[in-house]
């Protein structure tokens, strides 16, 4: 099977033309997911367009100096990248210059000409990242695919996006803690549109700890509403004992279609078939092991 | 614009100039650097502050809107070359991106040229040096208007491409062979990427001698592909054509870069003039937008206009629906200005600061006409400047502090407009500084308006007296607590405009009437009106 076509046909059998990849951590697949799918868009003759919220594609970590999976692109896919990162051979097509700042200059739109290695360094901000999504559209694109950071995809992806999760052994101690992360992650990024017609009560700004524990010593009943997931801040086991609790409820739901998993990590390793399965089952998400071309269904 | 060079911080707060460079803010990076330049005139520059202001107002008259907007579109859309004509004339060799800079100034200037039609005086002619820098890029230009290296550059270029096209499909075949035979020992259709797994139990015999097991864990191999012999030569093969396409790219940038270079002189003065077509375009949309009129301006120290208007405040009203009431001023020595409290005496000393500002970098001010000399500096004492709260000094000596200060300095010719000086102190006192203040600034020769609500003070200095007419009735107050009802009728009922009085003459200062409609408590109005009566 190929990982990239079935992650395609998830996201776009639910109408999505932009596809949301997002980790639990640093070296997780994100890159392997981007490519795979980006492949298959490719061959499938869609007109293909890629970005990033922070730095993708490069040739080794910048902490460790450890090589990294390489984003090779085919030609006719549109990139929006800093300038400074554009490869200069062989040359692509400039399709427009724009003011957008990252952190390797002012970002660029290009077409890729001949296969090469692309480096993705995107706007940090969401509304830079949205500009250059709608750019990307308007140059013909009909799938996009973002490279994403978790805090910042729930403030630029709709319900109409499709978001896939990458998890993987590295800074995992254990695969029952890389388990747990992920799992909870998909359970916040999964929060229900909340009921206008029930009572409810809205928070400003983010859902935090202490917010929580003053809503669940009051027996709070109503549901208790967010602007979009990740303005809860309470991650792993402690988002679960609250959510267990309160009506848990937001205004701009995301649509989790998938999680893959990179079994094996910088230090060390998880059994691949067993990692997917207990992905798959914590999650209910189809999982996808893009080293080993497998899935498990949830 | 260099405000600072007429206007303290103070001053600059008071007169809102953070609103005026917004206002007047140039749309390109080339006119953000001309702008960023741009200094006050001076005395003995009377002429050149007339040109500029009068050209930009018969701009302003011959441009219409809908040109004005397309050449701000036209600016948005150039990105700043400089950088890249600056690399180019040291002899660097120049990026695609760096190239897009260039061809897009050029593009820029031809469509401003169009776009300024009969005032394309303002820019020179693209002269034939740089048509043939745009001729030489022209096949670099896309369908889509963006730009690429293309293959109609150079023969060689194209000739590079093809064997590197034809290269990377040899390789493409014979690894994609190899995957598949690979692929196959796995009992596999394919194989995921550079990196992939093969599970100890799917084993059906030995990996195969293309497999090499990168890590080995008890259940499976971590695995990459070995290449065999004939996709290593493939593989290098396309590697080596890739080289000679970089080399032939290079090439052609380094030609287009020395093309680059050869016009890097008229390039950088197409971008200067580009830069101050842009700051001008950003003041005939001002004077358009404001209805703005070129003031005469006069060689000695005046400021005086008709129906003048403050437009930060008149902006604001705007966006609240309601209307302003442009004031006259006619201010050639130091003179007083009383009137009642919300009459609008502040605003009247920032309108004449704001009209000064504008004759000053020769740019058409917000008024039906206006007749202004060119200060050297303008300084602002009173509300409306202060520093951020804090500090060890009282207002009163806070304001003293910053009197001294201004009566310190040299500037041969200066505008001071004082805000109700000395309102923090008793009236007694209060009047007797104000009064001193008028002879320092005669004797210092400065123009000047001091607004005051202290009585007698034009009859005791024999200083011109203007008065704000101030409140036409008292209207009935509004229901208590409806602040928003009170100021409509407030400014229904006052008249903002401002006449010169004859010498005793004093108008009312309509402060109870004001209590009374802003709500207070009719017990005190009534007391208060006894007391005054008493």
């Amino acid at each position: 099977m190929r990982v990239g076509d079935a992650l395609l046909d998830l996201a776009r059998a639910g109408g999505a033309r932009s596809l949301f990849v997002v980790g639990t951590g640093k070296n997780v697949g994100k890159t392997v997911v981007v490519r795979a799918v980006a492949e298959r868009a490719v061959a499938r003759g869609l007109a293909l367009g890629i970005t990033s919220l922070g730095h993708d594609g490069e040739s080794a970590d910048a902490l460790d100096a450890q090589a990294k999976p390489r984003l090779r692109l085919a030609p006719g896919t549109l990139v929006a990248t800093a300038r400074n990162v554009l490869p200069r051979h062989p040359a692509s097509e400039i399709l427009d210059l724009s003011d957008l700042q990252t952190a390797a200059g002012t970002l660029l739109y290009a077409r890729v000409r001949r296969p090469a290695d692309y480096e993705l360094v995107g706007p940090p901000t969401a509304s830079g990242i949205r500009s250059a999504v709608a750019r990307l559209f308007e140059f013909g694109c009909e799938q996009t695919i973002v490279d994403g950071a978790i805090d910042r995809v729930a403030a630029l992806a709709g319900g109409e996006d499709a978001i896939v999760v990458a998890t993987g052994a590295s800074g995992a101690a254990s695969q029952a803690e890389a388990v747990e992360t992920v799992a909870a992650l998909v359970r916040r990024l999964s929060l229900p549109r909340y009921d206008p017609s029930q009572p409810f009560v809205r928070v400003e700004g983010a859902l935090t700890a202490a917010l929580a524990a003053r809503f669940t010593e009051s027996a709070e009943r109503h549901q208790i509403v967010v602007g979009d997931p990740t303005q809860i801040a309470i991650a792993g086991k402690a988002f679960d004992r609250v959510a267990d609790r309160l009506a848990l409820r937001c205004e701009r739901p995301l649509r989790v279609v998938a999680a893959t998993v990179a079994p094996i990590g910088r230090e060390g390793y998880f059994e691949p078939r067993g990692f997917a399965r207990a992905v798959a089952e914590a999650t209910g998400l189809p999982t996808f092991d893009v080293f080993a071309a497998a899935m498990v269904a949830a | 614009m260099r405000f600072s060079r007429l206007a303290d911080a103070p001053t600059a707060r008071a007169l809102q100039l953070e609103w005026l460079q917004r206002a007047l803010e140039p749309a390109s990076e080339y006119g953000r650097r001309a702008f960023a330049e741009l200094s006050p005139l001076r005395r003995g520059e009377e002429g050149a502050a007339a040109a500029r202001s009068s050209r930009v107002a018969e701009l302003a008259r011959r441009l219409d809107g809908s040109r004005v907007e397309g050449l701000r579109a036209t600016l948005r859309g150039m990105p700043d070359a400089l950088q890249a004509i600056a690399g180019a004339a040291i002899g660097g060799v120049l990026t695609d991106a760096e190239f897009v800079e260039i061809q897009r100034l050029l593009d820029g200037a031809s469509r401003m040229e169009s776009l300024l039609g009969d005032a394309g005086d303002l820019l020179p002619a693209l002269d034939d040096g740089l048509r043939s820098l745009g001729g030489a890029l022209e096949c670099g230009r896309t369908r889509t208007g963006g730009f690429y290296l293309a293959d109609d550059f150079d023969r060689g270029l194209s000739a590079a491409r093809a064997r590197a096209a034809e290269a990377q499909r040899e390789y493409d075949a014979v690894r994609e062979r190899l995957v598949l035979r690979v692929a196959a020992t796995l009992g596999r259709e394919d194989l995921p990427g550079d990196e992939f797994v093969v599970m100890r139990d799917d084993l059906r015999g030995p990996l195969s001698a293309q497999i090499r097991v990168v890590r080995e864990a008890p259940t499976y191999f971590l695995c990459e592909l070995e290449l065999d012999a004939a996709t290593v030569e493939a593989l290098c093969a396309r590697d080596a054509a890739a080289e000679d396409v970089a080399s032939a790219e290079e090439a052609v940038r380094a030609r287009l870069s020395e093309l680059v270079r050869a016009r890097a002189r008229e390039l950088e003065v197409l971008a200067g003039s580009i830069g101050a077509i842009d700051v001008v375009v950003a003041q005939v949309r001002f004077a358009q937008r404001y209805a703005c009129v070129a003031a005469e301006i006069a060689e000695e120290p005046v400021v005086a206009f008709q129906e003048a208007r403050f437009l930060p405040l008149a902006a604001e009203l705007e966006r609240e629906g309601r209307s302003y009431e442009p004031i006259s001023v006619d201010l050639h020595d130091v003179a007083v200005l009383t009137g009642p409290n919300m009459g609008g005496k502040s605003i009247a000393l920032r309108t004449c600061g704001f009209i000064a500002t504008l004759a000053a970098f020769g740019i058409p001010v917000p008024a039906a006409r206006a007749r202004v000399g060119l200060f050297e500096e303008i300084a602002w004492l009173g509300i409306g400047g202060e520093r951020e709260a804090g500090g060890l000094l009282s207002s009163f000596a806070e304001e003293v502090v910053r009197l001294r200060d201004i009566l310190a300095r040299s500037a041969p010719r200066m505008l001071v407009l004082a805000d109700e000086f000395a309102r923090t102190t008793t009236p007694h006192e209060g009047k007797a500084l104000v009064i001193a203040l008028v002879g320092a600034l005669r004797a210092r020769r400065r123009t000047a308006l001091l607004a005051t609500h202290l009585a007698g003070i034009a009859e005791a200095t024999g200083a011109r007296h203007f008065a704000v007419r101030g409140m036409r009735g008292v209207p009935a107050a509004p229901p208590r607590g409806d602040l928003q009802a009170a100021l409509a009728l407030l400014a229904a009922s006052m008249d903002y405009s401002i006449e010169e009085l004859a010498e005793g003459g004093e108008r009312p200062a309509d402060a109870i009437a004001l209590a009374r409609l802003l709500g207070l408590d009719d017990d005190l109005i009534a007391a208060a009106r006894s007391a005054l009566e008493r």
